[in-house]
């Protein structure tokens, strides 16, 4: 369980977590008013143990994995390495108490939408709500099938 | 758990909310879901038939769970809605002071730009004996 410090840094590894399994992945997201707080969760709901096992089993290849930089490759501590990958892959947090980072969990929010509906390999364009109701507008205008 | 068709569920997330102004926390959960148990997917997947995929959408205030299921055709329209619903109650996140930070930058700016004007000045000064 970490929790992410750069917005873009938390939405691409999410990103990349729900495609690895669309099927047992979540997106949660926690708000409190009286604090003035929100977190986002992703998570495989997957305990450390299986990734580590899918590991020795070479069912993950570390240096396939996206976003597994030079420095976390080149670890001496064959088990410091892998205790890094693992944490990342099972579940990853972002909390905050900005209202800007409200405006970019929308578009978070509308990409997962899009990709739990669509499958994980749906594209994602990141159409705004406006956009959307454009299209719809003008599809009605020409009476285009949906 | 109280499964529901998207507007009331809208509605209710609405009643959480403000409900949850004072203490509490408000949890939403999205994750795709065939709304099928395992031995009737397991059965379409042998059978050839195409699972068809829904967004399944959950929120709890501790206390009480609602939900409810968005399909390909159904799911625009709700994040529009959603997103409504968001902007109107999660307004107790701090905002950028952006007036602070003028005001903190500024005088500190008049201040470089006074030592530097100070310091080119002692330049040309030492010049222009020169000539």
């Amino acid at each position: 369980m970490v929790y992410i410090e750069s917005w873009d840094e938390f939405v691409d590894r999410s990103l990349q977590l729900f495609r690895a399994d669309p099927q047992s992945s979540r997106y949660v997201m926690k708000y409190r008013h009286c604090d003035g707080k929100l977190v986002l969760k992703v998570t495989d709901n997957r305990e450390m143990t299986t990734h580590i096992d899918r590991f020795y089993d070479g069912a993950i290849d570390l240096k396939d994995m996206f976003f597994i930089t030079s420095d976390v490759l080149d670890m001496k501590g064959h088990f410091d390495k892998l205790l890094v990958i693992m944490l990342l892959l099972s579940c990853l947090k972002f909390k905050t108490d900005q209202a800007q980072d409200a405006k970019k969990m929308e578009k978070l929010n509308n990409i997962f939408f899009t990709l739990m509906v669509r499958g994980p390999d749906a594209d994602i364009s990141e159409a705004s709500s406006k956009e959307q109701m454009e299209q719809q507008a003008s599809k009605k205008g020409r009476g285009r099938r949906q | 758990m109280v499964l529901l068709q998207p507007d009331p569920f809208l509605n209710e997330l609405t009643s959480m909310f403000e409900r949850s102004t004072e203490k509490g926390s408000i949890w939403v959960t999205l994750k795709r879901s065939s709304m099928k148990c395992k031995a009737t997917r397991n059965k379409m997947e042998t059978s050839g038939q195409p699972i068809e995929y829904r967004c399944l959408v959950r929120a709890t205030d501790g206390k009480k769970t609602i939900s409810t299921s968005l399909s390909a055709k159904e799911y625009q329209k709700f994040q529009a809605s959603y997103a409504t619903v968001l902007k109107a109650h999660m307004n107790a996140l701090k905002k950028r002071e952006r007036k602070d930070r003028k005001k903190t930058v500024e005088p500190e700016k008049k201040q470089d730009s006074s030592k530097s004007n100070s310091s080119k000045k002692r330049a040309l000064s030492t010049l222009k004996p020169s000539k």
